[in-house]
């Protein structure tokens, strides 16, 4: 040891070693992490604190009827709410549950588990990473020329099928990403030891690559929801009406399916703009951004409930 | 050998997920006869309106008081713009278009060859309210001014002395201020900025050789709060929306108008309907004839908006009503085809 090392350099460790270590970038560091945390939670603070503000004249007053009513052309009717949008936003979100999410996960589980990694694999994986950038609007003119105009014979032209639809496309490459990811992530003896116990393939990704990837899965699907509950932009391109629709469908009545629809982000765009006219839009505005906040939290509860049963069990 | 296969199976994922996606939506529409055009629907009816947004709050609130009187008609109401009105309107998808405009003759021609037939019916005035900031000296433009602001040939003008020459050279003689020029106004898609044009560029540009377009570079934006927002951020701004958007911001100027005539108007609810005002523009409503005839929702909700609707919407809304001339004309022509 003596030999190895110069006297200056012993000194300096043993300096280190005695004294009380004073890592001032790391507490700096440290620092600006938190700071960075809390500017995050700021931020949201400030945007719901200001939206309940903003939407209290209705949230307080008269929430019940907001949430049973309709598009009206005045602010100050009583029946003015957010029901189609909600009944629509659900359906959107039903939509792209039932399609985006198997399809995505069936596909990422093609992907990682059996696809051969060759250059057509890599050439298809590259192209759904880019997909997941592609802007909204450009989403919608497919939904507009394949599912509104081509298909309108299944969807019914403009209605809460071919949205639905749209939307699903939409978030579908982000599903695949992030589930291929948590597949990813699963360490390989887990699928390695099955097979080596006699499992077939299906049997070693059913019983335990799926299950320990579960957390990560649902945290992209839980991330894409939120995205499609609250895209607006492709919407308006598949025609989601701003101004009146005429029927106020329950919440489980299928008829609406091939019906007109408006959803939530929709609602909250025209109102906003209708405040222009009628000052009394934007407390509405602000109202429907609230009820859109509390839907998406409740959405995504969900998901985390489901998250932690997986991860619980996966442990 | 495991290349070919690779191909095979994402091809096959894909065929999956257009077959469950066809599978879905062909089950959804079993569940519902109803298409998306109105002209299969019965006694109940279904009336599909779109076009200028201007006008969709008027025809949402003939519905809704239609509504308390004929509760089992289902009228569905957009708004994405006047142009994009009569596309879908041409293309037979909505019964009634709204426009802040008169229909253009291609838009006419399109209708024509696809055989919608349709009538034409006025039912309000908007005015076009010309605004600056409101420590502004200026008090009254003419349309030689805002021409000269405004039009083809003041593309790159920064102060408003920038198009003094301009403005001269047209015959004005109003003096503009030596100062920041920031204009804010309607995109081309609405159907302001095509009244504008109409109203103030048009004339002149055609007798110069111009375009019939503004310059390019201003703040366009499709909301007209923005547009009023913009106005208010600066003292030397100048924009143009919709009387009714105007008439509501309370920090904004809103200058007279000199039609041509030496006479400065200010834009008011009575200047506007009786024509004095220059910058005025009537708001229609066209239904397809051939589903008034099929539709007797259609031809229910359009008696309606005739009768007691029209006038009332109108008001509420902030446009301005038609003089008693202009009302008994539009009730007759509905009445001729009726």
């Amino acid at each position: 040891m003596v030999g190895i090392l110069d006297s200056r350099t012993r000194d300096r460790v043993e300096v280190r070693l005695n004294t009380r270590r004073r890592d001032l970038r790391g507490t700096v560091f440290v620092a600006a992490l938190q700071f960075a945390l809390l500017l995050a939670l700021l931020v949201l603070t400030v945007l719901l604190v200001d939206a309940v503000r903003d939407g209290w004249g209705i949230l307080g007053s008269r929430l019940g009827s907001f949430l049973s009513g309709t598009l009206r052309s005045g602010s100050a009717d009583p029946t003015l709410g957010v029901h189609q949008g909600l009944v629509g936003t659900f359906w959107l979100a039903v939509f792209v549950a039932t399609l985006a999410f198997p399809v995505g996960i069936g596909a990422a589980v093609y992907l990682v588990e059996y696809a051969p990694d060759n250059r057509f694999t890599r050439f298809v994986e590259l192209n759904i990473r880019n997909l997941a950038g592609v802007p909204s609007v450009v989403y919608g003119l497919l939904g507009l020329f394949l599912f509104v105009k081509g298909l309108d014979g299944f969807t019914g032209g403009r209605t809460l099928a071919s949205a639905g639809l749209t939307l699903a496309i939409l978030v579908m490459p982000i599903v695949v990403i992030t589930a291929s990811e948590a597949i990813r992530a699963v360490p390989a003896g887990y699928s390695e030891a099955a097979l080596g116990l006699g499992a077939t393939r299906w049997d070693a990704i059913r019983t335990q690559v799926l299950p320990a990837a579960a957390p990560g899965i649902l945290t992209g699907t839980l991330l894409s929801m939120s995205r499609a509950v609250g895209e607006a932009a492709p919407l308006i391109l598949v025609g989601a009406v701003t101004g009146r629709l005429g029927r106020n469908p329950g919440l489980l009545d299928t008829d609406q399916i091939t019906s007109k629809f408006t959803a939530m982000p929709i609602v909250i765009t025209q109102w906003v703009k209708n405040s222009g006219r009628d000052q009394g839009f934007s407390t509405a505005a602000a109202a429907a951004i609230v009820v859109l906040l509390v839907f998406v939290l409740a959405l995504n509860s969900v998901a985390i409930v489901l998250r932690n049963r997986f991860e619980s069990r996966s442990r | 050998m495991t290349r070919p296969r690779g191909g095979f199976g994402i091809v096959a994922v894909l065929v999956a997920t257009a077959l469950v996606a066809a599978a879905c939506g062909g089950g959804g529409s079993d569940q519902s006869a109803e298409g998306g055009s109105g002209d299969s629907s019965g006694a109940a009816g279904e009336v599909n309106i779109s076009g200028s947004s201007t006008v969709e709050p008027v025809s949402v609130r003939v519905a809704e008081l239609f509504e308390s009187v004929n509760p089992d008609v289902i009228v569905n109401v957009d708004g994405p713009g006047t142009g994009d009105g009569f596309v879908l309107f041409c293309d037979g998808e909505t019964d009634i278009s709204d426009a802040s405009r008169a229909i253009k003759d291609s838009e006419a021609q399109n209708c024509a060859s696809n055989g919608v037939d349709y009538l034409e019916l006025k039912i309000g005035i908007d005015g076009l309210a010309v605004m600056t900031g409101p420590g502004n000296p200026l008090e009254c433009l003419n349309l030689a001014d805002l021409y000269a602001l405004t039009g083809p040939e003041s593309t790159g003008f920064t102060n408003w002395t920038d198009a003094q020459a301009l403005a001269a050279e047209l015959g004005s003689d109003t003096v503009f201020p030596d100062a920041r020029l920031d204009i804010f106004g309607p995109g081309e898609e609405s159907g302001t900025f095509d009244t504008f044009v109409e109203f103030v560029i048009d004339g002149t540009a055609e007798a110069r050789g111009r375009d019939g377009t503004t310059r390019p570079d201003y703040n366009a934006n499709a909301d007209d709060n923005v547009i009023v927002q913009g106005v208010e951020s600066s003292d030397t701004s100048l924009g143009w929306v919709g009387f009714a958007f105007a008439a509501n911001a309370p920090d904004v100027k809103l200058l007279r108008i000199d039609g041509g005539d030496g006479n400065c108007v200010a834009p008011t609810a009575e200047t506007i309907a009786s024509g004095e005002y220059p910058l005025s523009r009537p708001l229609f409503i066209y239904p397809n004839t051939a589903r008034v005839a099929s539709n007797p929702g259609v031809k229910a909700y359009v008696d309606f908006y005739m009768g007691e609707g029209m006038d009332e919407a109108v008001a509420e809304v902030g446009y301005v009503p038609l003089s008693d001339e202009a009302r008994a004309e539009t009730r007759a022509a509905w009445q001729a085809t009726s």
